[in-house]
């Protein structure tokens, strides 16, 4: 064992042995990275594996994986006769679409001969969100809605829409990319058997006219105008290391358009080629320009089906098999890449169509160089007969959105307010300076009104409405996917959280986290809210602030949490989620305080609670978050003022609810919460003591009071030179 | 070379020294000194060794350079061309991938192959042919000449036909699957030599594509061939023979004149013609070659059609077939005769036809001549323009020692086998068609390269079609001796390649070959389109799936049908009973290209192979008892060892 495998392994065990402290983690038996056998991804007798038996009820026996992609048939035994009573697929067969891990939701799909689902059954998930805080049982509770539904039905997640024959089912509160991606999964699951078997109708695409003016095309013509395309996969993109050869660099093209089959085969190639594929069938050709990996592979050697290549048009997807592949005896064209590979495939399909688009995909695999662990990749090119090759040009294709797309169109309203909430708190923020003159010590409301209203809108709107408070978890997440593939769509999948990002990254370097943790955050808000309330309900009394000799040691506490999550997710994401509890939002905003175990709710319950009687506990000694915001806090732009004064005046250091300003009166902007409460005595010539000290000397004096400078002193009186006299 | 190729138009008389000459040419040749240098091929003695001494730098680059023709398929590449060769008296056909020269099948035909279980299976059987007791009725075949099916003067790959000298049968080989699908044996024949294919069909002008396979019959008998006439040989005579290449029926018969060795036929599907040699009718070779003069025959194919419309045929012994006279005698006059014999010197071998239709070459072989023969003369003579059939010969001019076949490049070159001299001239037909009218100046011969040893048949790539390439050749040497690893007294054939794109022709490459291939032709890889796996409709008695097997019994006669799905027979076991006579039928249920089954039942001699829905069968007595374990022989699956099933022959 090496040093560091071994340092990690001790690490790891150190962290497990402290796991069984958290009690829903270890009790139950989870799909939460189950070990699956690696037979369920290739065996033909998948249910010999996976129990199908579950998502089909009635059905006692099953037929070998058939059909691409692979779905299996459920029989029951009636007297003696087997009878069909439905299918059963493997979602991963039909797509790996990830959900908010990045890893698929492996679901094992049960349908009825009719092509209703008859059973779902999650086999193994990665999602952080379901390990804890949100309890397994809601997903498969969301499952259970598809339950009796057609797949052929449109089934989206939010409201039903009949006038649109839309179906609209429940989310999960606060697993909304994780249901997004589920929706994705069955639908698509469901509809590649549904397909096959005849549940569903074939989409039938129009077949195309072409345009044959004649030409003889060469390949750099070719290339411009589209009419081959060219699909390179780099070795880094694979997990190789970084060379300067492509791993493979794949040219193909759609050979029944005549000027291409013409250019690529010749004349007379050509006619025998389309002499030879029936009406409706369409042959495109590959060439391997570079690279040493063979598109080909060897799979359709034992198989029968080429299995690193295939065509997807719409939601239908082409594969080849042995007898789908012709010979590529050479390409015509003057000036096309030497190639080392080539292939012509069949598309054995009417519902394929040269008029619209479709993409040439190649399967790749990624290999982690560590692990040896193989994760399947699709790399795929689009291609388009342009316009001008097609009679009567493209036909208008309607691509549906992505799926982040749609989340941002049907969250239109609440996007749009929410935003508009950033952009005020922001604004407001920016015109501190006139605030703070309005106010003094005794009247702060021109910035508290604000601030409250923030808090309590903070607290409903975006905590318990939007379900949109911010945790470590996502920066965590972020860390990883700089470190190893960043997915913008992953990030879009919620809105509110993207944006909310945005404004947070924005005004930490403008102005440091306090904007964010002081104003904004939903639990921060309501600690302090409890805070201000359990004042005013006469607990002052009870309320303490600890000595700052505690406080300056017992602030680090949250960067040794931030920092120890950090570490552990390198090691394993999994468990740095489950530790990401020590954050109290999940059970406070996205579960409820009444729907956790009692240990969650103790937490969560006894960290507000302490909150009536301190000011933000959480916030100042635990929360990764703040301190992982604190830290570029470090650098903001715009600081808050300070006199000369400061040095020995304690004035503010008193007032000060964050104890972010020390015995020197520097402030500490990585704890400071912006409450601008020291910025109100600073321009408040009866609060601020040097400024108090000016006000009674001038007045004393009989000099009149100026306004107070942006220096936060009044004036200076400064007598208008006298006109010097000319010499 | 080039000097030599010069010297040589003088210098063709016979000379018994010329032999070891050639032997040191050849390798200066092989060495490329007399490309590069150009002198020191005239330099008889110091030719071999010096010619690395004198230009030591120039002389192993200039081999190397002398062709860029790329022989070497690199891993996973293809061949561009398909060589269709013959087997000669192993029976059977083969694929060869050219230019690399790669063995890729071999067709059995006329042969009995233990691989396939041709000759085995039931199927096979009835193509072969059998007697009354279920056996083959031949075991031995003799394979020298296969030529394809013709589109439009070029190859359709749709079939090629092959001839089996030994008992006059005509095969046939689908080209979209490479195997033999049916036999036809010639009646009245012995030592069936040349065949054909017409290039399109000499009665409707409408049908642009191959109809008739034409036959030539080398050995005359008497005819019947019943026991008469055995003492008097002046009574044998020979039977020029067509056949339906759909039907493979034979259509007619003509009698001729003299020996027939090979075929050829003109490529606007009027005429077949085929070279004759011992038109004297001798039994004994001596007497065979008493004349100076033997002919080329050619038929005039709608005439002798019209002729047996008309009712101007016999029929001879037993057969059914219709028979014309075409021998000289009854063929007087041009005007109808069916035939016409153009007198070519002595003991003619091949007869080739130029790819441009002009020409039919026919080769000395006891003359160093070759014989330009003008089609359209001929056609002359039959409609009464020409009075004298010699007249159609337009060239005749000596190339070399024993020239044998001719070969095309569609450059207006033609390329002769000199089975004496171990040579191959390349020399141009319109040249030497001057020279023949007397212009004395023209050098006809160009170019002249040795090769090892003693060649017979030669082709070109797609040197038989109107689509002649001029890329290379090969040629069949009937002699390797020292060119290959010795392997005791039995030599294989050496199938020389040889670059003919420039000039000078460039020999690149050695092949052995499994005795003994005769003739051969090189087909470009975009004509043939070949099946990738089977039919089960093909099949009557296929079984369509796994559940259809069992075990059927009517009397003492057993059916056992058997499915074989990869790494399974469909079967776990069998019974018969000792005596039954068994049939097996073994389809193969698997879909996947390339996944052919096995089945060899030990001590009962059986063994077949079936390709992916295929059915094959077989029958037997099962006379021995016991437990039999029937396995797979073709490797076909990981557990291709555990695919076995067991015959249970209980007593």
């Amino acid at each position: 064992m090496k040093p560091l495998s071994a340092l990690r392994g001790v690490a790891l065990a150190a962290l497990l042995a402290i796991a069984p402290l958290l009690p829903q983690a270890a009790s139950a038996q989870t799909a939460y990275e189950a070990n699956l056998p690696p037979e369920v991804n290739t065996a033909p007798a998948l249910c010999n594996y996976v129990p199908c038996s579950e998502v089909l009820p009635g059905a006692t026996s099953f037929s070998e994986r058939k059909g691409q992609p692979p779905y299996v048939e459920g029989y029951s035994e009636e007297n003696g006769e087997r009878k069909l009573v439905g299918y059963v697929v493997l979602s991963t067969d039909v797509t790996d679409t990830p959900a908010y891990s990045g890893k698929p939701v492996i679901t094992l799909i049960g349908l009825t001969p009719e092509g209703n689902f008859a059973g779902i059954k999650i086999l193994k998930h990665s999602e952080p969100i379901l390990l804890l805080g949100i309890p397994e049982s809601a997903l498969t509770e969301f499952n259970d809605q598809y339950l009796g539904k057609f797949v052929g039905a449109n089934i989206e997640i939010g409201r039903s829409r009949p006038e649109e024959d839309m179906i609209g089912l429940d989310a999960i509160s606060g697993a909304t990319v994780t249901v997004i991606a589920q929706n994705q999964v069955m639908m698509m699951s469901g509809a590649a058997v549904g397909r096959q078997v005849g549940i569903l109708e074939a989409t039938v695409r129009p077949q195309a006219t072409f345009v044959d003016r004649g030409r003889t095309l060469d390949w750099a013509t070719l290339v411009e105008e589209g009419l081959v395309q060219r699909l390179t996969v780099k070795p880094e993109q694979v997990g190789l290391k970084r060379d300067k050869e492509p791993f493979i660099d794949l040219w193909f093209g759609y050979l029944n358009h005549p000027e291409v089959g013409r250019a690529i085969m010749g004349d007379t190639g050509w006619r025998d080629l389309m002499g030879r594929i029936k009406e409706g069938e369409h042959a495109l050709f590959v060439i391997r320009a570079g690279g040493k990996e063979s598109f080909k592979g060897s799979g359709f050697v034992r198989g029968g089906i080429y299995d690193r290549v295939q065509l997807r048009q719409g939601q239908d997807v082409f594969t080849f098999r042995d007898l789908d592949y012709l010979p590529l005896w050479g390409v015509q064209a003057q000036g096309a890449p030497s190639f080392t590979e080539s292939a012509i495939f069949i598309v054995h399909s009417s519902s394929f169509s040269g008029a619209f688009p479709w993409k040439f995909i190649f399967l790749g695999n990624r290999v982690d160089r560590e692990t040896g662990a193989r994760t399947f990749l699709n790399f795929d090119r689009e291609y388009w007969l342009p316009a001008a090759y097609l009679e009567g040009g493209r036909p208008v294709v309607t691509k549906p959105d992505a799926p982040w797309v749609r989340v941002w169109k049907t969250r239109a309203v609440e996007i749009v307010l929410f935003s508009i909430l950033l952009v005020g708190v922001g604004a407001v923020y920016a015109m501190r300076d006139r605030l703070t003159r309005m106010s003094t010590r005794k009247n702060k409301w021109p910035i508290d009104g604000f601030k409250y209203a923030a808090w309590i809108i903070s607290i409903f709107f975006i905590g318990f409405y939007l379900m949109a408070q911010p945790s470590i978890t996502q920066v965590l997440t972020w860390f990883h996917a700089l470190l190893f593939q960043w997915k913008w769509e992953l990030f879009l999948t919620d809105p509110f959280i993207f944006l909310f990002w945005i404004f947070i990254i924005v005004t930490v370097f403008l102005w440091g986290r306090g904007l964010f943790c002081g104003w904004l955050c939903p639990f921060g808000s309501l600690s302090e809210l409890l805070y201000k309330v359990g004042s005013k309900l006469g607990l002052k009394r009870f309320q303490f602030m600890l000595p700052m000799k505690w406080h300056n040691r017992l602030k680090w506490v949250k960067y040794f949490v931030f920092f120890g999550l950090l570490a552990v997710s390198v090691l394993s994401m999994g468990l740095a989620e489950k530790l990401a509890e020590v954050e109290p939002f999940k059970t406070t905003f996205l579960v409820g305080l009444l729907n956790r175990s009692w240990p969650y709710t103790l937490f969560a319950a006894g960290l507000l609670g302490l909150s009536i009687f301190t000011e933000r506990p959480f916030c100042k000694y635990l929360c990764p978050l703040g301190a992982a915001l604190a830290m570029p806090s470090t650098f903001r732009w715009f600081g808050l003022k300070r006199k000369q004064e400061c040095d020995t005046c304690k004035a503010c250091a008193v007032g000060c609810g964050s104890l972010a300003i020390d015995d020197k009166g520097r402030i500490d902007h990585r704890e400071c919460m912006l409450c601008l409460d020291c910025m109100v005595m600073y321009t408040d010539e009866h609060a601020c003591p040097p400024l108090a000290k000016e006000r009674k000397r001038r007045t004393k004096a009989g000099l009149p009071l100026t306004p107070i400078g942006k220096d936060g002193y009044y004036i200076p009186i400064k007598p208008v030179a006298p006109a010097a006299p000319r010499a | 070379m080039n000097e030599n190729a010069k010297m040589n138009q003088v210098e063709v008389s016979p000379d018994p020294s010329r032999r070891k000459f050639l032997n040191t040419a050849a390798l200066a040749g092989l060495a490329g000194a007399g490309l590069s240098v150009g002198l020191s091929a005239c330099n008889k003695e110091s030719a071999p060794a010096p010619a690395a001494g004198t230009a030591p730098a120039a002389a192993p680059k200039a081999v190397a350079s002398g062709s860029d023709l790329k022989l070497h398929m690199a891993p996973g590449e293809l061949d561009t061309y398909y060589g269709i060769w013959s087997g000669g008296h192993s029976g059977e056909c083969r694929i060869l991938g050219l230019p690399s020269g790669r063995e890729i099948k071999r067709i059995p035909t006329f042969n009995i192959d233990c691989m396939s279980g041709w000759g085995i299976t039931n199927e096979s059987k009835k193509v072969i042919g059998t007697r009354a007791n279920g056996e083959l009725k031949y075991k031995t075949g003799d394979t020298h000449h296969i030529h394809g099916s013709y589109t439009d003067g070029t190859y359709d790959g749709k079939y090629f036909w092959v001839n089996d000298k030994i008992h006059g049968r005509l095969g046939r080989i689908r080209g979209d699957v490479f195997e033999c699908d049916a036999i036809t044996e010639l009646p009245n024949i012995q030592g069936f030599h040349g065949i054909f294919s017409d290039k399109r069909d000499p009665v409707d002008p409408a049908i642009n594509h191959t109809t008739r396979v034409f036959c030539g019959n080398e050995f005359h008998i008497p005819q019947p061939n019943d026991g008469r006439d055995l003492d008097d040989p002046t009574l044998y005579y020979c039977l020029f023979t067509c056949v339906d290449a759909d039907t493979m029926q034979v259509r007619w018969q003509c009698k001729v004149d003299g020996n027939m060795d090979l075929v050829a036929t003109s490529y606007d599907g009027r005429f077949a013609c085929s070279n004759q040699y011992n038109t004297e009718g001798g039994a004994r070779y001596e007497d065979m070659m008493s004349a100076e003069m033997d002919a080329c025959v050619f038929f005039d194919v709608a005439r002798i059609e019209q002729a047996i419309k008309d009712g101007k045929s016999f029929t001879v012994g037993t057969s059914k077939v219709p028979v014309v006279d075409g021998t000289k005698a009854a063929n007087t006059d041009p005007k109808t005769a069916l035939t016409a014999y153009v007198p070519v010197p002595k003991n003619p071998h091949g007869v080739n036809a130029s790819p441009d239709g002009k020409y039919m070459i026919c080769s000395g072989k006891l003359s160093p001549t070759c014989t330009v023969i003008e089609v359209s003369k001929v056609a002359d003579f039959f409609d009464g323009k020409l009075d004298d059939i010699r007249k159609s010969v337009v060239s005749e001019v000596e190339v070399g020692l024993g020239p044998l076949h001719t070969t095309y490049d569609g450059r207006g070159n033609a390329f002769t086998t000199l089975f004496l001299d171990s040579q191959i001239v390349k020399w141009n037909i319109d040249a030497a068609i001057k020279f023949y009218e007397g212009d004395k100046n023209v050098q006809y011969v160009v170019d002249r390269i040795d090769v090892h040893y003693q060649p017979g048949h030669i082709s070109s790539d797609m040197g038989e079609t109107k689509e002649a390439g001029g890329q290379f050749l090969a040629v069949g040497c009937k002699f390797s001796k020292d060119r290959f690893l010795p392997v005791g007294p039995m030599h294989p054939e050496n199938e020389q390649l040889i670059d003919i794109r420039g000039e000078k022709m460039v020999l690149l490459a050695d092949h052995p070959v499994h005795p003994e291939p005769h003739d051969f032709v090189i087909v470009k890889r975009e004509i043939i389109k070949t099946k990738q796996v089977g039919n089960l409709a093909d099949h009557p008695l296929s079984l369509k799936d796994a559940k259809e097997s069992g075990v059927f019994r009517d009397g003492n006669k057993v059916t056992v049908r058997i499915a074989s799905q990869a790494p399974a027979y469909s079967l776990r076991e069998f019974e018969v009973k000792l005596g039954d006579e068994v049939t097996i039928i073994l389809t193969n249920l698997d879909k996947i290209e390339d996944l052919t089954h096995g089945w060899a039942i030990p001590k009962y001699d059986i063994n077949f192979t079936v390709n992916p829905l295929e059915t094959k069968s077989v029958t037997f007595t099962a006379d021995k008892p016991g437990v039999f374990w029937c396995y797979c022989t073709h490797f076909c699956h990981a557990l291709h060892l555990e695919m076995r099933t067991r015959m249970l022959v209980r007593p």
